[in-house]
């Protein structure tokens, strides 16, 4: 019986061709995404070529300006930092969740997610708290004996450094746990068989083996940190301001339409170049970034 | 040998303990909040002199506060109902659709995720500036729904692709209407997806603070705004008190979809 349903697809295969299905139930939604999301950030991006003067002043403005080359220096930095500092607590992490026995690895991916679902106004806050001159981790160093003094581990880079780095783990963790998971453990006892020690299984076989995991995913954890906003204005402080709050400044405090729009854009064109590459390169889907 | 849990030798305590420190770091921010929330110090000490409910006392008695949660529910639900409900007809037109650019504009649909949501923030709000809608309900929905609609689509449409289409064809042949087939058959058999949609749809709006911020005028502001706001003034426990809820609602959440999912799939 569903043989008759081929049939009548199959016999106006011009008419097909010409009609196309589907489109309506995907309209209403193009429309809204086209409204709402295309055009005003075509629209915030032209202001910047627009305003004050049509033609390149912002950008050239932006690029030159001693200031705002250090707020892209901390964003590039703060972001390689964090990556390198994830990939280094995250490699081992995913590591041992793809070979652990499921009993307990489930309690570790249950702390992940909790952990990234949970808001990110609230683990921020904790942050905050935590690393102040009076806080937790200050009060335990200076009581272990390792320091004399309190750290300033907040308002300041650090501070956003070890916050990012907290928010980030779980991304770089749940994708790499899934590269590890598939590799074929007979490859490593081919290598130990042959007389390959345990180091040189790590760095030969299984590091290799995980590298484009690792690439894709440090790219990902790069990309989503230099436009974090959150995070880095509320551990940073005002002067340690990283390129999303710079965006923002512009906007709110100082009204400038053009420079705002040209900061976005230089932040757009930085995050769709790094995900082209990594959509080229490892085709792995990546998720969020706030 | 690597990949073999027992035969790691001495490795298995290395790597084990980072395992466990690292799960220890991710969670205990979490717990600290929650039990700074309950403690007596003004000043956040830990660990605290004492134990007291008064943050919560003074979070619900505060109208602000008040305001601010209830405005959150409203716009999250609303954008859950109108995120799966969109989610849901894109993605049959996305999944059994033939047409041009079909795999672009999925893609297109899932743009929200990756742009840096400061960049589509301050955009909205140069067109919501001209064309009035800053600062209002309908403004804080639409909003929220262009970041929730990718998570339904991807959702729905992973689903509806699990689908065996010719199932509901033979409804269709055994007298249903193509729309009861649909109905009757099809959604209870992803109504998984549609859960998921639902569930990261309200989180998402729930959760949301970038374009909040930007969206939010003296008298309309989410719960993450009021949060934010309170924070650049001082660390007052109350704000642990208000992030003890939030969490607490991500987590009731969570287990319900969890339950959810595992009874579905049966």
């Amino acid at each position: 019986m569903s043989t008759y349903i081929d049939v009548a697809d199959e016999a106006a295969p011009a008419r097909k061709a010409a009609r196309p299905t589907g489109f309506a139930q995907v309209a209403p939604a193009l429309a809204f995404v086209a409204i709402f999301f295309i055009f005003p950030v075509i629209a915030l991006l032209l202001r910047s070529v627009m305003e004050p003067a049509f033609g390149f002043g912002n950008y050239a403005e932006l690029l030159g300006s001693e200031t705002y080359l250090k707020i892209f220096g901390n964003t590039f930095i703060v972001s390689g930092v964090v990556t390198v500092l994830s990939l280094l607590i995250g490699f081992p992490v995913a590591w041992t969740l793809a070979i652990m026995p499921a009993r307990w690895s489930s309690v570790v991916f249950a702390i992940l997610l909790l952990s990234m679902w949970t808001n990110l106004l609230a683990r921020t806050y904790a942050w905050m708290v935590l690393l102040q001159r009076t806080g937790l981790i200050n009060k335990v160093l200076i009581g272990m004996g390792l320091i004399d003094k309190p750290l300033a581990l907040v308002n300041n880079l650090t501070g956003v450094t070890i916050g990012m780095t907290y928010i980030m783990l779980p991304f770089i963790i749940l994708p790499l746990h899934g590269v590890i998971k598939k590799i074929d453990p007979a490859v490593l006892q081919a290598a130990a068989l042959c007389g390959a020690s345990r180091l040189q299984c790590l760095t030969r076989i299984l590091i290799p083996l995980a590298a484009p995991g690792m690439m894709a995913g440090a790219l990902m954890v790069f990309v989503m940190s230099l436009g974090y906003y959150v995070t880095p204005s509320l551990l940073g402080g005002t002067a340690n301001m990283m390129l999303a709050e710079l965006i923002a400044q512009f906007v709110q405090s100082l009204v400038n339409w053009g420079m705002g729009g040209a900061a976005a854009f230089v932040l757009l064109v930085v995050t769709l170049t790094l995900y082209a590459v990594q959509l080229r390169l490892f085709r792995v889907q990546s998720t969020g970034g706030r | 040998m690597l990949l073999n849990f027992d035969r790691l030798g001495w490795w298995k305590y290395v790597l084990l303990a980072i395992t466990v420190l690292t799960a220890a770091f991710l969670l205990l921010p979490i717990l600290f909040i929650a039990a700074l929330s309950f403690g007596s110090s003004q000043w956040l000490i830990f660990p605290p002199p004492g134990w007291t409910w008064r943050w919560y006392a003074e979070l619900l008695s505060d109208p602000q506060w008040l305001a601010s949660a209830w405005t959150s529910f409203k716009i999250a639900s609303i954008v859950t109902v109108l995120s799966v409900l969109l989610g849901l007809v894109t993605s049959f037109g996305l999944v059994r659709g033939k047409f041009m650019f079909r795999d672009a504009l999925k893609a297109l649909f899932l743009t929200p995720m990756i742009l840096p949501v400061v960049v589509f923030a301050v955009a909205l709000y140069a067109f919501f500036l001209r064309i009035g809608l800053g600062g209002t309900l309908v403004g804080f929905v639409l909003s929220h729904l262009v970041l929730a609609l990718p998570f339904s689509i991807l959702s729905i449409t992973g689903a509806l692709e699990g689908f065996d289409k010719s199932i509901e064809d033979a409804a269709v042949l055994c007298g249903a209407s193509p729309l009861e087939a649909k109905i009757r058959v099809t959604l209870p058999a992803i109504s998984h997806g549609l859960f998921s949609a639902a569930v990261f749809s309200f989180l998402t709006s729930w959760d949301e603070v970038v374009v909040a911020i930007f969206m939010a005028s003296p008298t309309l502001q989410t719960l993450p705004v009021k949060v934010w706001a309170t924070l650049r003034q001082d660390l007052t426990p109350v704000v642990a008190a208000a992030s003890t809820l939030l969490i607490l609602l991500t987590v009731m959440l969570m287990t319900l979809a969890a339950t959810v999912r595992k009874v579905l799939k049966k």
